[in-house]
């Protein structure tokens, strides 16, 4: 289990620094196309492979996203307590995470744009994204190294109560960029192939959630005597759940009211994720709250 | 009228037991033992006799109900 623990963190912390190195050379690429295709002059084919090159580091960054954040995750399992420093870890990670499909997307906008020769105000987005991406990466990295010590871990933990408050920080920040995405649509309905955005975006969204919420089943799955919540989490998901009810009908009926004239309009597709991402914004900030 | 209790006093003088490992004798979270402590949940019948029972104490030892305002004069 040692053994296994450590090629985990190694192969982590070796992602990490191949993934910042990566993410220079993409710099350097990118910096490269960029005044040619604003000035729309031709791209050579040798310059068009080098996004080969920006693609494998994103997988690449990718990879170590999930790694690390599993990494965490684990740690934190038998952490004394969930304290500032590894939220904003989880939270970083999971912005990261899924900032990777956001580069693909405006990636691909920027050469489409460039192909019809449109303008690709894209490009002031990406490059925030990116440096987000990469300075999260170090630390991360740095963190894995020098950060998580062994001394702040307990020796054993029969019910657990951190992995459910991380699944409840995923939560909230998945449904808070979900949210925003999906009212994105009202301020854009015409530069959008709504439903296909709005699916896909979603998908995305959800996925860091659905894999804690994966993790913490597996968790369970492993505990002697299985008891999904303790007395406490029942009370706190239940005054959530109430909570989230009761606010998701006020929210759905002010959607309704603030769009009756255009009910055939953007609100017929995003109705759906507004719906799925309040709910688990609130549920999951109901969590924390209470506890 | 209010639930109180001497968790950690009882805490303290079982060799400084830690939360976490009250909470593992029990079978409840280590925040559940904290939020105990702090008067912010009321623990079910169940887990109050648990705890007892750790500590071979009555009940009532470790919880007692308290007036809030008159402890405040």
């Amino acid at each position: 289990m040692k053994k296994l623990e450590n090629l985990l963190k190694y192969t982590t912390v070796f992602l990490g620094f191949v993934s910042s190195v990566f993410f220079v050379i993409n710099y350097f690429i990118l910096s490269r196309l960029r005044p040619k295709m604003i000035r729309f002059e031709v791209v050579s084919q040798a310059e068009e492979n080098l996004m080969n090159i920006v693609g494998v580091g994103l997988l690449l960054f990718l990879a170590f996203c999930l790694l690390s954040l599993l990494w965490i995750v684990r740690y934190l399992k038998r952490a004394r307590k969930v304290n500032l420093f590894s939220v904003v870890l989880i939270i970083a990670g999971v912005l990261s995470l899924l900032f990777v499909f956001s580069d693909v997307a405006l990636l691909n906008d920027i050469g489409k744009q460039y192909k019809h020769g449109l303008a690709q105000p894209e490009w002031l987005i990406l490059y925030p994204i990116m440096a987000f991406q990469f300075m999260t990466g170090l630390i991360l990295t740095f963190s894995h190294l020098f950060g998580l010590k062994e001394k702040d871990k307990v020796k054993h933990v029969a019910k657990d109560s951190n992995i459910f408050l991380i699944v409840q920080y995923v939560g909230v920040v998945c449904g808070l960029m979900g949210l925003s995405l999906s009212s994105l649509g009202f301020l854009f309905p015409r530069a959008w192939s709504l439903n296909i955005h709005t699916t896909i975006s979603s998908t995305v969204l959800l996925m860091p959630y659905a894999l804690a919420v994966s993790y913490w089943l597996f968790t369970k799955l492993q505990e002697k005597d299985r008891q999904w919540y303790d007395e406490k989490q029942m009370q706190d998901v239940g005054k959530s759940a109430f909570l989230t009810l009761l606010l998701t009908v006020f929210f759905m009926i002010l959607l309704f009211v603030l769009n009756y004239n255009n009910l055939g309009g953007v609100i017929s597709i995003t109705w759906l994720p507004l719906y799925l991402f309040s709910a688990l914004f609130l549920f999951s900030l109901g969590n924390l709250y209470f506890n | 009228m209010k639930l109180a209790n001497r968790l950690r006093k009882y805490r303290f003088e079982h060799n400084e037991i830690t939360q976490q490992d009250l909470a593992n004798e029990v079978g409840v979270t280590r925040l559940t033992i904290h939020s105990i402590e702090t008067g912010k949940f009321n623990p079910s019948t169940l887990l109050v006799l648990k705890i007892a029972r750790f500590f071979k104490a009555k009940v009532e030892d470790i919880f007692y109900l308290t007036n809030k305002e008159r402890k405040k004069k």
